[in-house]
């Protein structure tokens, strides 16, 4: 290990060579490499984390890069955990970074899991926050959750017993997920570039006091914090009464999703099959207006008689502007045929993928 | 009997920070039949409160100069 690299931080009282050998033997796997994620991965990288992962699936977007400052608008289009290691290696090539090029679900998460010893969820959806929290709290794995919303972020620490030996999970804040659509996402209601990475820098320093043992880590507890204001108001969190929580491995994979989320390259391969129906369910007023031979039009005010209808198709691909209305399509169409029918829903709508739909 | 409400995210934008009189108001279960009638939006989020900075899972009697928060769940990354 590079002595100099680390002497700023390990000439601190109370830091020292010990904890940088503690953040040398740490793994840690960050999900999400979006605005949350970058700064994360930045400052655990900086600092000399020996392991780290990144799950996304996601490829780099222009409008990513006011806030997801591990990216340069000659990136837009590649994936981001690619280019995300290969900014990291560069960073600090003493450490291991884990590439995980894959969306996180009941069928594959416990695997990725399992290896690190510390999670951090910058993910940008409540179903796959309520998947991780839930695997967590399985596995005991220490959780590190930050979220934000335009100019307001959260942060806490979950599955990390207190002195009392209390450890509580999200499930202990808000019990049951939101429904897609109930509550708007940075996509739909907007995000000021620089409180993902006053959050996501939070969020590194509470995983180093969680490796290290210094300070008090937000365990048990929910930090809010306004960036207008830069007021922080913190809640204390005990133990829920009404959920329940997946007791084993078989549980989680049984949870499997009610449909699938897709990008543009998954749509373009399904729509070659003769088995798959393209579903477009916004208003007869949006724009821009899709070929209706290819794109059958099935407006959400009146959903209900798409879903009394025989639909034959076995792939159903729902499309809407931003994504969210057709993820409530796709669970009304999950609610009628269950497993009989493999339904889709394009991330991010047409809007993410103006380029293909123009 | 006076307390004072501390709203965040979404539900900042249709219930102000304000001291709130809810005499006549026993417990926060009662607080929140009160507020999701005043503000139906509400009534259709998921929402947790807080009382004195501690989260509410069950129900807790509500005194005089009390504090209590709105916290919506959040999903950005």
């Amino acid at each position: 290990m590079e002595q100099e690299r680390y002497h700023r931080q390990t000439i601190l009282d109370k830091f020292g060579q010990e904890n940088q050998l503690k953040l040398k033997r740490a793994k840690v796997l960050v999900i999400g490499a979006g605005g949350l994620g970058c700064p994360v991965l930045q400052y655990l990288a900086a600092m000399g984390v020996g392991v780290i992962g990144i799950a996304d699936d996601d490829h780099i977007a222009l409008s990513n890069l006011h806030r997801q400052v591990l990216y340069s608008t000659s990136d837009v289009g590649k994936l981001k955990v690619s280019q995300a290691a290969m900014r990291l290696k560069e960073m600090n090539p003493e450490i291991e970074i884990i590439s995980h090029h894959l969306r996180l679900n009941s069928n594959n998460i416990l695997g990725i899991l399992t290896p690190y010893d510390f999670i951090f969820d910058g993910t940008d959806n409540f179903e796959t926050r309520y998947l991780i929290n839930d695997c967590c709290a399985l596995l005991k794995k220490p959780l590190v959750f930050a979220a934000v919303s335009a100019y307001e972020g959260q942060l806490a620490i979950f599955n990390t017993p207190d002195e009392n030996g209390l450890a509580t999970n999200y499930r202990d804040l808000f019990p049951i997920a939101p429904k897609p659509g109930e509550i708007a996402n940075c996509e739909e209601n907007g995000v000021l570039g620089v409180l993902p990475g006053i959050i996501g820098s939070m969020a590194a320093a509470e995983i180093v006091k969680l490796i290290t043992g210094i300070g008090k880590p937000l365990i048990n507890k929910l930090l809010h914090y306004n960036l207008l204001t830069n007021e922080q108001y913190v809640l204390h969190i005990n133990k829920g009464i009404d959920y329940q929580l997946p007791k084993t491995e078989n549980e989680i994979l049984q949870t499997a999703d009610s449909f699938v989320e897709i990008n543009i390259e998954q749509l373009t391969a399904l729509k070659l099959q003769s088995s798959t129906l393209l579903v477009d369910v916004r208003e007869t007023h949006e724009l821009p207006l899709l070929n209706t031979s290819d794109f059958k039009k099935a407006p959400m005010s009146s959903f209900e008689d798409f879903l009394d209808s025989d639909i034959a198709a076995k792939d159903i691909v729902l499309i809407c502007q931003h994504g969210i209305r057709s993820q409530a399509a796709a669970e009304a169409l999950h609610e009628k045929y269950g497993a009989a029918k493999n339904i889709f829903s394009l991330k991010g709508g047409i809007v993410k993928w103006k380029n293909y739909f123009s | 009997m006076e307390i004072e409400i501390i709203t965040f995210g979404k539900i900042a934008e249709f219930i102000h920070k304000q001291q709130l009189d809810c005499s006549g108001i026993a417990d926060t279960d009662g607080l929140k039949v009160m507020l999701e009638k005043a503000y139906p939006a509400l009534a259709n989020m998921k929402y947790k409160l807080a009382l004195n900075r501690n989260i509410v899972q069950d129900n807790l009697p509500i005194q005089n100069l009390d504090s209590v928060a709105i916290m919506p769940p959040f999903s950005g990354g």
